[in-house]
């Protein structure tokens, strides 16, 4: 590591509309470093690295790249400066392979022929070098997203570029996969890089990065050496002075209490054999049974897309069922319609908040009763009850947090954050004996996390049970009594809390059964 | 839908801010208009009074007026209901004249009967062929997801023709010179509430609709679940609305409201089946909807104003020789400026 900056940032500003994302903000990066760049959701570090890659334009500020002053305005002028980036939603072409994939957009030697071998070649040599293990012929669209990932790294590394980000890259990654990432991105330093790597995972940081940059509500707030940092001063940084470290949930080192700990004996939900197919006919669910027990959180774990947003739909009755049976309370439920199971008592957080659980024009209010709007005190069953409906309205906007000038603010007019909280404030205030919550924390900043994770909790010790679907290995951890692991549809196997094992969980996420 | 369509009441300084738009489009579109009316020569003061004051000045302009706004506001509230529920209801002609066509045959076969008995039947038909008309689309959306745009304005085409043949093969009336069928029984005519003009009281009834449309949008749990369908269809089906089934009841509901102004057209105005007299309000209807941005509360104000221009171009022609286009235009430019004040505003 040398102590020349190959890049520096000063004084950032960017705001979108009255928000201001990012105020004033610096960043320093050094050749041969692993950068982490720390912070909550919204703190402004995708923003910050949207503006070096050339997706925005700061309002202020100045980017010097080796000691030079330059204007950056778009992608495509970033890599000529020789900056990459690989973002949360991967941009390819799924019907091309991955060679082609990599190749797009730069120029190639037989541009008439199109024979991509020599590419080809120097795209396995790139593979090999940095232990980016991917075959460069298969198709993209077989690939599972760990190993596009690896793709779009590739790509940037074709690219010949020596300042290299990546944004949340462990995200949908099997632990396995992303002790791998780790190595792969220690090569790339060793090889004269330099690396960004925007996360709000403590734990990776200190892994990983040789220094760490944490920024918070659009600001810095600190910058330090590994050495210099420890998680508790990390913390501090991404979460101010307004959580308790030390009786946090999600920091604490000694996990749930006693009480948190009891499961109860009577099963709640049922679910045997069950099958779900989509609209070819295809296979989605295969043969699922699991159960899920009075003060019980059962986790579903698994990368994004193996069937959890299928499972958690036909379990609500919005997608339907093709064989198997499912329980809840002792009643058969399957096939139900979605507005009798929610009167029966299961209440659901969907995972794409906007699409699926969210009133864009209609006001806060409105938003709060979906679903409930049939049940007393809103309505008496012919008629509304406003005042009611607004009361309750006012009631969960003070306890859940929601930001918003009134109950009769159209919603639309909410942040991500306090859209969630909106449809967090609907789910828990519902007396629901089971919750199916998908990925009920993406999208919070850290200490409304705490919260969801606290009344998750709070629902376990009044008896009740939830099914806690997230791709956040960590919090299932962290607050299951036993995890399930969903692999192409089929649940590879669940532990118990006793036998919570990081590595296991990660061996099934990719699909390698053990037997027990 | 706007802010203050559901759970009003609760916002009045939103209502306020929402009424300026609509304050500087009028005033807009008539400064854009006047620019016309100098060019072509005419005396532009005097041209605004008879648009704006005709209505107000004679007892008959007055009566004109309430008897053009009867349709208007029906045939918004035709378009309106189905948009609360997102769907586009573009064949408020059609029902309107499937709607009067039942309660023509309704006020013809059963001439005889007296009226609390006809009159009642004779409305209730004009509602429920209202209602059917709009039903087939309805219907082959619900089924086979046919898209209703398509399918109501293809229904219009349909109702001309059936009106055609209702009026010359049916119930025919040879002594006039025009599709028109026999009168209908005395029994069936709507009572007059003025008798010189003749102010029928239709306009109670078309109230009354409103009225209902509005208690039921706003206050009620069905009502609530149009305007979730609307917000958001797929987030309203996971939270457990029949979003199909909402589709199918906005759009009969709206074909009912059409054959509501059918009747009142037959048993108010005409007393008989007349070709052509769905006039242009479909598209003056749609004109209001829009204007009012859906809001059912706006909707009888905007639809009493365009009544007012309505009235006003005819005295602009009879008076002043300024073509009746002209006030179409400013109406036009009325719906623009509205609709640009949304562009202005999202900057």
């Amino acid at each position: 590591m040398t102590d020349q900056p190959i890049l520096e940032m000063k004084g950032v500003r960017k705001s979108f509309g009255t928000v201001v994302a990012l105020d004033n903000v610096s960043l320093q990066l050094t050749s041969r470093e692993i950068h982490g760049l720390l912070g909550g959701n919204g703190a402004g570090k995708t923003t910050l690295m949207n503006i070096l890659y050339g997706l925005y334009r700061p309002e202020a500020g100045e980017i010097a790249l080796r000691g030079e002053k330059v204007v950056i305005q778009s992608p495509k002028e970033a890599i000529t400066h020789g900056i990459g980036m690989v973002h949360q939603h991967f941009l390819q072409v799924d019907s091309y392979s991955v060679t082609q994939n990599i190749v797009l957009g730069t120029r190639l030697r037989n541009r008439f022929r199109l024979n991509l071998d020599q590419e080809e070649q120097r795209v396995r040599e790139l593979s090999k070098r940095f232990g980016l293990e991917v075959d460069p012929r298969s198709l993209i669209e077989e690939l599972p997203v760990g190993i596009r990932q690896r793709v779009e790294i590739l790509k940037a590394l074709y690219r010949g570029v020596d300042i290299l980000i990546l944004d949340e890259p462990t995200t949908n990654l099997a632990p396995q996969e992303v002790d791998s990432l780790f190595r792969s991105l220690r090569v790339i330093v060793e090889e004269g890089m330099s690396v960004v790597f925007i996360t709000h995972k403590l734990r990776e940081v200190l892994s990983v990065c040789d220094r760490i940059s944490v920024l918070r509500e659009g600001r810095n707030v600190t910058t330090l050496s590994r050495d210099q940092a420890s998680e508790e001063v990390l913390v501090k940084g991404m979460v101010g002075e307004g959580l308790d470290v030390d009786k946090s949930l999600l920091f604490s080192a000694i996990g749930l209490d006693q009480e948190a700990l009891q499961v109860g004996q009577q099963p709640v939900l049922q679910v045997e054999g069950l099958q779900v197919v989509g609209d070819a006919g295809n296979p989605l669910i295969r043969d699922c049974s699991f159960q899920v027990r009075e003060r019980e959180i059962l986790g579903i774990a698994g990368v994004a897309g193996n069937g959890q947003r299928e499972l958690a739909e036909s379990l609500v009755g919005v997608r339907p069922i093709a064989a198997g049976h499912v329980r809840f309370d002792g009643t058969n439920v399957a096939g139900m319609e979605t507005r009798e199971l929610l009167g029966m008592g299961i209440t659901y957080i969907p995972e794409d908040r906007l699409l699926d659980g969210f009133l864009p024009a209609a006001n806060v209010a409105q938003n709060l009763i979906l679903g409930y709007h049939r049940q007393e005190p809103y309505s008496n069953g012919r008629f509304l009850n406003w005042n009611a409906i607004f009361r309750e309205a006012r009631a969960l906007i003070s306890e859940y947090n929601i930001i918003t000038p009134s109950a009769g603010e159209v919603a639309a007019n909410l942040s991500g954050g306090n859209i969630q909280r909106v449809m967090l404030a609907r789910a828990f205030s519902q007396p629901a004996k089971l919750m199916v919550a998908h990925n009920p924390t993406r999208g919070l900043d850290i200490r409304s996390m705490e919260f969801v994770y606290s009344k998750l909790l709070e629902r376990k010790k009044q008896g009740m049970a939830t099914l806690f679907l997230s791709e956040d290995l960590d919090e299932l951890l962290l607050l299951c009594d036993r995890i399930a692991t969903m692999y192409r549809g089929q649940i590879v196997g669940i532990l118990e809390r006793s036998r919570f094992d990081k590595y296991e969980i990660g061996r099934m996420m990719s699909g390698v059964t053990t037997h027990e | 839908m706007n802010e203050h369509a559901v759970g009003s009441g609760y916002d009045f300084k939103s209502l306020a801010r929402g009424l300026i738009p609509y304050v500087l489009a009028v005033v807009a579109s008539f400064a854009a208009a006047g620019i016309f009316i100098a060019a072509m020569g005419y005396n532009v003061p005097q041209a605004y009074a008879t648009i704006l004051f005709t209505s107000f000045r004679t007892p008959n302009g007055f009566v004109q007026t309430w008897l053009k706004f009867v349709p208007l506001l029906l045939q918004a509230l035709a378009f309106t209901v189905p948009l609360t529920a997102g769907k586009f209801n573009i064949g408020g002609e059609g029902q309107l004249i499937v709607g009067a066509i039942g309660a023509a045959a309704v006020g013809i076969l059963l001439a005889g009967l007296p009226l609390p008995l006809l009159l009642p039947a004779v409305i209730l038909a004009g509602i429920l062929f209202g209602g059917f008309w709009a039903a087939i689309p309805a219907w082959l959306l619900y089924r086979f997801g046919i898209n209703e745009i398509l399918t109501t304005v293809m229904m219009n085409f349909v109702s001309f023709s059936l009106i055609d043949y209702v009026a010359t093969e049916i119930w025919g009336d040879p002594a006039a010179g025009h599709p028109t069928t026999v009168p209908i029984g005395v029994g069936g005519e709507l009572p007059l509430l003025v008798a010189r003009p003749p102010l029928n009281s239709g306009i109670l009834l078309a109230l009354f609709a409103a009225a209902l449309v509005y208690v039921y949008v706003n206050r009620t749990p069905g009502g609530y679940e149009l305007v979730a369908t609307g917000a958001n269809p797929r987030a309203s089906r996971v939270f457990g609305i029949n979003v199909r089934k909402m589709f199918l009841l906005s759009l009969i509901l709206g074909g009912a409201l059409a054959g509501l102004s059918g009747a009142i057209e037959v048993a108010g105005v005409q007393h008989r089946l007349i070709e052509g007299l769905q006039s242009n309000f479909l598209l003056l209807g749609i004109i209001i909807g829009l204007i009012a941005r859906g809001n059912l509360l706006a909707v009888p104000f905007v639809a009493f104003f365009i009544a007012v221009l309505e009235v006003g171009a005819s005295a602009l022609q009879r008076t002043m020789m300024i073509p009746v286009e002209m006030v179409s235009i400013i109406e036009a430019l009325v719906l623009l400026f509205v609709l640009l004040s949304d562009v202005v505003r999202r900057r």
